[in-house]
């Protein structure tokens, strides 16, 4: 029936509340009457919100699609900076759950007109006066546009108990906002030119401020002591980012020590000199013992690969000296079997210093962490410097007891005769 | 990308119609209508992404069709052994049966979800489990009637008639019913928070990570509910996905650091082509195909009615911002049919910024240190492998969302491993020339037992070359002399070596070799200073086609280690030896007249998608000869096509050699991927007959056909001395976990010295020997001594370990077809 519209009114009402959200970055948004959660997928991608709640009534129509909702695989892969937490409750808006108490920002597309007229009022009650939102976007059919549809008689769905006029959503909006202190703007979506005047949108849309003019009014501090949750969660996740300090440390590590072999590798090249065949070696392991190694490797097991000592070879080079200076050390250096890079050298990678910020700063964390290593004046990463143990898989074989599964060889068999042939 | 594609990464491929709805919804009921007259082999319940291919190869029934093994295909020979099996049995209430009904709606409702939202409003009549794609309605239980006829009302106010018509009852074995507790596993593991890539579920909260190769490993578990022998069970698998922490566009920048801008384009096509990407905005993967070099996001495509560009697009869709305007983009062709069986859809394209690798290229594969460090991490001991399952288990009966989804249908799986009894093959005797012996079974290897032993037979080395690098001059010598020294105890008469030494460059090695390498020459032994591909490439290519030649390449670093030397040495001496056509050892094999050929292939992806078929056909008694034959495919050609040819060789070089033809031909296929048993079972085996057909209109010699699969989930584990082991070598399952409707058995063969060890699954699809199933397993199993690369018991039949190293040669590294003078010999061993 919004064919008549492009893009169709519903995206339309969608696109509202982003472009609402983009300009007004709510922290936390909820969405009463939230359907199949399309709305709150498209407001996922909405780095500011950090709490996006959804509720309905019905909760077959949320789990239909509410596993939509959860991180995909990359979210994990590369945290974000921002924190997101998704909660999914089935509900009704009549009702009053503290947990829907200090949002930023209340939507409530096309949902008072499947309400009782008796509801609507405890509907504003509890939105305006319970859950008192920084801001509300309230979006509702205009009756007045109805002649405009074609072939509609009565409401335009089965299940709307009303269809306000623009004066009745008015005259509702503007008694809210005397009785809880907010500001309204009315404005809506879908319009046909030049009947905009008389008839106003399609769906008429009420954005409702928290007026702050009169100095902060108390807000109604509602008693503490509500046990009593009415909703029932269907949905939480809460997304990785790097607000969380196990990811962060994971992620400030997994930097740190990429960096740090990165620059090992490097230096280890450059003193080593370039185009030596031996630096090469990091690179391809293509036919190295013809047949031999690979073979084994083939012959099925990843559990076989040889351990023939790869893995580069440092020529013994006193290097010890070289390249220090007594103001911080800003190359690698060696130090015994190890090669050490200094946490200011790994500061100048961008990630790096994304994620710590300062020297200082990524000091203290990395101390914390057991993952890395430091010098003991904790200046710099210890590496080692290559793995020159050479793995004698041979020597820790367990399997060595002589089980009594194993019946001697059978000789002499002919199975020709056996199967009489 | 594409307007579709766009569409298509939206979600809207699953089967919601885009194309004329009337028609399609026709369409739609009239296929499914057929389906349910033709029972319920056809009906397929919507899965994610549509996908029709059946992995689990269900429904193909070979064994009905092999009389000697309808009854029993047990085997009886060994010992028996107490296992436990990575399968979970499946307990459902008793009676269990799927009710399918057709809906009907009066008047026809053109949009499926539509018409899934007018079955919502009918919760209380049909309970809370049901299944319903837009016209076949699944329920647990069976409604009062068997015709319902409900009311509702569309938002317009439309009444709207909807009869549901009982129309099957479908037992638990079913295939619907199986494809059915497949699904609604899939819901539970989604229920644990496990993120879906590909066909498996993983844990992305508790990653582990090597940083040093920007390497992320999220553990997972792959599972299967499937008929197997005697019930349906579930089986599962540790598995683990790799997947890396950077996106393809800083992979690229450090890329083209690393191979400079000349040589970034073809480098970055070798590296990226083929690997699978994860995106940043949807929960999809995409397979790269190839690179759009003249596409930027700053390049539009058609969104509706109006041009948008990439980057406009991500940032009005998923407020995402693109910082390189300069990148090029991915392109990945969807195999997939378009929405309802419509065409294919056009490319997507790809923004680099938004993809993440995920799994290892083939250069990271070929690096020891990178595949090290991954093995440490996934390597699991049979310990660890169980305790896993069991938590993942655990946590399916702990979590209550969990437990209710399962019980509103009725199913539940059993909180413990399957237990069963598995047999060990008698060992084997290793028969080397006059003299036999055994060795020690947990190792199944005899590199021990075999020393100071002389050779079956040894080809004597009279006029050969050794080429090496002037820095390499002391390895190479020490190689001369030590060769010497291990070459008489195995019986190997050895002459001094041409030493020739050449420039440390491809073409001077390769002039080296022009001029060298005559026509007497035995054999070419190369010293490579480094593991460098490109000079080992271009040796296997010119004495591989050019000039048929044995060659063996030995890397310098391998011989520096002085200790190892004796080892080494052995070693490449044994390798000469076979190369050239001699024989190490053999087992006894109690069958006259037969003829082993083993099957297997390579998928080269780098070089235009060529498939490449190697055939290896046994020519003794002995099994300690064999004929070896490769063959190219292009695109799309049946690799069944060239190995025809093949085998007719196999079949004259075996006439040539015993004045006769085979009695008897077994065939071990291997290379036989998830989904493609029918192809085999319909094609390959009137093909090979065909084969065999035109050596003579009276030749008919039995033949059997076994499929070998390397790459299955099965595992199984032995408890000895009150631990959980490995099952030893030789451990043999046939009943249980194989399949009611295959031939077919398992074999642990090899001894794995880390982690657990993965049987071989074998499945024998055609068989006219009238072989007892104890023939066939332990036939096979001697088979698995007869690699002689290896001094042990390896995990696959020889012939296809042979087939699998011939194949992964010519396609690594000569890329055509070999020199046929070399037929008769091992030559890329």
């Amino acid at each position: 029936m919004n064919t008549i519209f492009t893009p169709p009114l519903y995206i339309q009402r969608y696109e509202f509340v982003i472009d609402f959200v983009k300009e007004n970055k709510p922290k936390k948004v909820v969405d009463l009457g939230c359907n199949d959660c399309t709305l709150l997928r498209k407001l996922k991608f909405h780095k500011e919100i950090e709490l996006l709640a959804g509720l309905d009534i019905d909760c077959a129509v949320i789990r239909a699609k509410m596993y939509e909702l959860a991180p995909i695989p990359t979210d994990y892969l590369q945290p974000g900076d921002h924190p997101l937490t998704i909660e999914l409750y089935q509900g009704s808006v009549t009702e009053r759950d503290p947990r829907t108490k200090g949002f930023d920002l209340v939507t409530s597309i096309e949902l008072i007109e499947h309400l009782q007229l008796e509801d609507v009022d405890r509907f504003t009650e509890v939105v305006f006066g319970y859950m008192a939102p920084v801001a509300a976007i309230i979006s509702t059919p205009n009756a007045d546009f109805n002649p405009l549809l074609p072939g509609l008689t009565g409401f335009r769905h089965y299940d709307h108990k009303f269809e306000w006029t623009k004066v009745e959503f008015q005259t509702w909006a503007l008694k809210v906002c005397k009785e809880f202190g907010y500001v309204v703007a009315f404005t809506g979506v879908g319009q046909i030119p030049a009947q905009e005047e008389s008839i106003g949108f399609c769906s008429q849309i009420g954005v409702f401020q928290i007026d702050r003019s009169g100095g902060d009014a108390p807000r109604l501090q509602n008693n503490v002591a509500e046990e009593h949750l009415p909703y029932r969660v269907l949905y939480n996740v809460v997304y990785p980012s790097l607000c969380d300090s196990n990811i962060f440390q994971r992620t400030l590590v997994n930097e740190v020590l990429y960096w740090a072999e990165t620059l090992k590798r490097e230096w280890l090249e450059e003193i080593r000199g370039v185009g030596d065949e031996e630096s090469e070696q990091t690179d391809e392991e293509g036919c190295s013992r013809e047949g031999m190694d690979r073979e084994e490797s083939q012959t099925g097991e990843v559990e076989r690969v040889e351990a023939g000592g790869r893995g580069f070879e440092v020529e013994n080079e006193e290097v010890g000296g070289e390249g220090r200076t007594d103001m911080g050390q800003v190359e690698p250096y060696r130090e015994g079997q190890s090669v050490c890079v200094p946490l200011v050298r790994l500061c100048s990678c961008p990630r790096v210093q994304a994620l710590s910020g300062t020297v200082q700063r990524l000091t203290k964390f990395l101390l914390e962490n057991s993952r890395v290593q430091l010098t003991n004046d904790g200046t710099a990463v210890v590496l080692v410097d290559s793995d020159d143990e050479d793995l004698e898989w041979d020597e820790n074989f367990d399997n060595t007891g002589t089980g009594p599964f194993f019946v001697s060889s059978v000789e002499n068999e002919d199975w020709e005769t056996e199967l009489g042939q | 990308m594409t307007g579709r594609a766009r569409a298509r990464s939206r979600g809207r491929a699953r089967g919601q119609e885009t194309a004329a709805p009337g028609v399609v919804s026709l369409h739609e009921q009239l296929v499914n209508m057929l389906s349910i007259s033709a029972g319920f082999q056809q009906v397929k319940i919507g899965e994610r992404g549509g996908r029709r291919r059946d992995f689990h190869d269900a429904g193909i029934n070979t064994r009905q069709a092999m009389e000697h093994v309808r009854e029993s295909k047990s085997g009886f020979s060994g010992s028996p052994i107490e296992l436990k099996a990575n399968f979970f049995k499946i307990l459902s209430r008793p009676q269990w049966v799927l009710y399918q009904y057709h809906v009907d709606f009066k008047p026809v409702m053109e949009s499926r979800r539509l018409r899934s939202a007018l079955m919502y409003q009918h919760e209380e009549t049909l309970g809370k489990a049901r299944t319903f794609d837009g016209a076949l309605l699944f329920l647990p239980h069976k409604l009062h009637n068997t015709e319902t006829v409900l009311y509702s009302e569309t938002r317009m106010g439309e009444k709207v008639q909807i009869t549901v018509t009982l129309t099957n009852e479908l037992p638990p074995t079913s295939p619907v019913c199986l494809q059915f507790y497949n699904i609604i596993f899939r819901r539970v593991l989604r229920m644990l928070n496990m993120q879906q890539i590909g066909r498996h579920y993983y844990n992305p909260t508790d990653p582990l990570n090597i940083p040093q190769h920007r390497l992320t490993i999220w553990p997972g578990f792959t599972s299967t509910i499937l008929q197997y022998e005697s019930s349906i069970m579930l089986c599962t698998d540790v598995s683990h996905k790799v997947l890396r922490s950077e996106t393809v566009l800083s992979f690229m920048m450090g890329l083209r650091q690393q191979s400079g801008d000349q040589r970034f384009p073809e480098a970055c096509t070798k590296e990226l082509v083929g690997l699978i990407v994860l995106t940043k905005y949807n929960n999809k993967t995409y397979r790269i195909d190839d690179i759009a070099w003249d596409h930027t996001p700053n390049n539009t495509f058609k969104r509706g009615d109006s041009e948008i560009s990439f980057k406009d697009y991500y940032k009005a869709q998923y407020g995402l911002d693109i910082t390189d305007g300069n990148q090029v983009l991915l392109i990945s062709h969807m195999k997939k049919i378009g929405p309802s069986g419509g065409p294919p859809q056009g490319p997507a394209m790809l923004v680099p910024e938004f993809c993440y690798l995920t799994g290892l290229t083939d250069k990271m594969r070929a690096d020891f240190n990178i595949m090290k460090d991954l093995s440490t991490h996934t390597r699991l001991t049979p310990e660890q492998r169980e305790g896993r399952l069991n938590r993942f288990v655990g946590n399916i009966h702990q979590n209550t969302e969990a437990q209710t989804e399962l019980n509103t249908w009725g199913l539940n799986f059993d909180n413990k491993l399957l237990s069963l009894t598995g047999r060990v093959l008698p060992a084997e005797r290793i028969v080397q020339g006059s003299r036999t012996y055994e060795y020690n079974p947990w190792q199944a290897d005899w590199s021990k037992e075999m020393r100071g032993i002389p050779l079956i037979s040894c080809r004597p080395l009279e006029n050969w070359l050794m080429f090496f690098t002037r820095r390499n001059n002391d390895v190479a010598q020490a190689l001369l002399q030590t060769l010497n020294k291990v070459s008489t105890p195995l019986g190997i008469r050895m002459q001094r070596a041409i030493m020739v030494e050449y420039e440390d460059r491809q073409e001077s090695l390769l002039r080296a070799l022009q001029q060298n390498v005559k026509k007497e020459t035995q054999m070419v032994v190369v010293v490579l200073p480094s593991n460098r591909k490109d000079k080992y490439d271009s040796v296997k290519k010119y004495l591989c086609v050019d000039c048929p030649t044995p060659s063996q390449c030995v890397v310098a670093r391998t011989l520096a280690k002085q200790q190892a030397l004796m080892t080494v040495a052995t070693k490449i001496a044994l390798q000469i030896n076979c190369k050239m056509g001699g024989e190490l050892w053999s087992v006894e094999i109690p069958l006259k007249q037969l003829m082993i050929v083993g099957i297997d292939c390579y998928h080269d992806t780098a070089a235009g998608k060529r498939s490449i078929g190697a055939l290896v056909a046994s020519l003794n008694q002995g099994m300690s000869r064999w004929f070896s034959k490769c063959v190219l495919q292009n695109r799309g050609q049946e690799i069944m096509d060239g190995l025809k040819v093949a085998l007719q060789g196999a079949l004259k070089a075996w006439l040539k050699h015993n004045n006769c033809l085979p009695s008897r031909i077994i065939v071990y296929r291997d290379g036989v991927g998830d989904g493609m048993l029918q192809s085999v079972v319909n094609y390959e085996v009137p093909q090979i007959m065909e084969s065999i057909k035109t050596m003579g209109h009276d030749y008919a010699p039995k033949l059997t056909l076994v499929v070998v699969k390397k790459r299955i989930s099965s595992r199984f584990f032995a408890r000895i001395d009150g631990k959980l082991t490995n099952p030893p070598p030789g451990t043999c399952i046939d009943t249980e976990v194989t399949r009611p409707e295959w031939y077919d058995f398992f074999i642990v063969s090899q001894a794995v010295r880390m982690g657990s060890v993965s049987p071989t699954h074998y499945n024998v699809v055609y068989d006219s020997s009238g072989l007892k199933p104890d023939h066939m397993q332990r036939l096979t199993y001697k088979l698995c001594h007869m690699y002689y690369n290896w001094q042990g018991i390896i995990r696959v039949p020889a012939p296809c370990q042979y087939a699998h190293k011939l194949a992964f040669l010519v396609g690594q590294s000569i890329h055509r077809e070999p020199n046929m003078n070399l037929d008769d010999f091992l030559y890329y061993l």
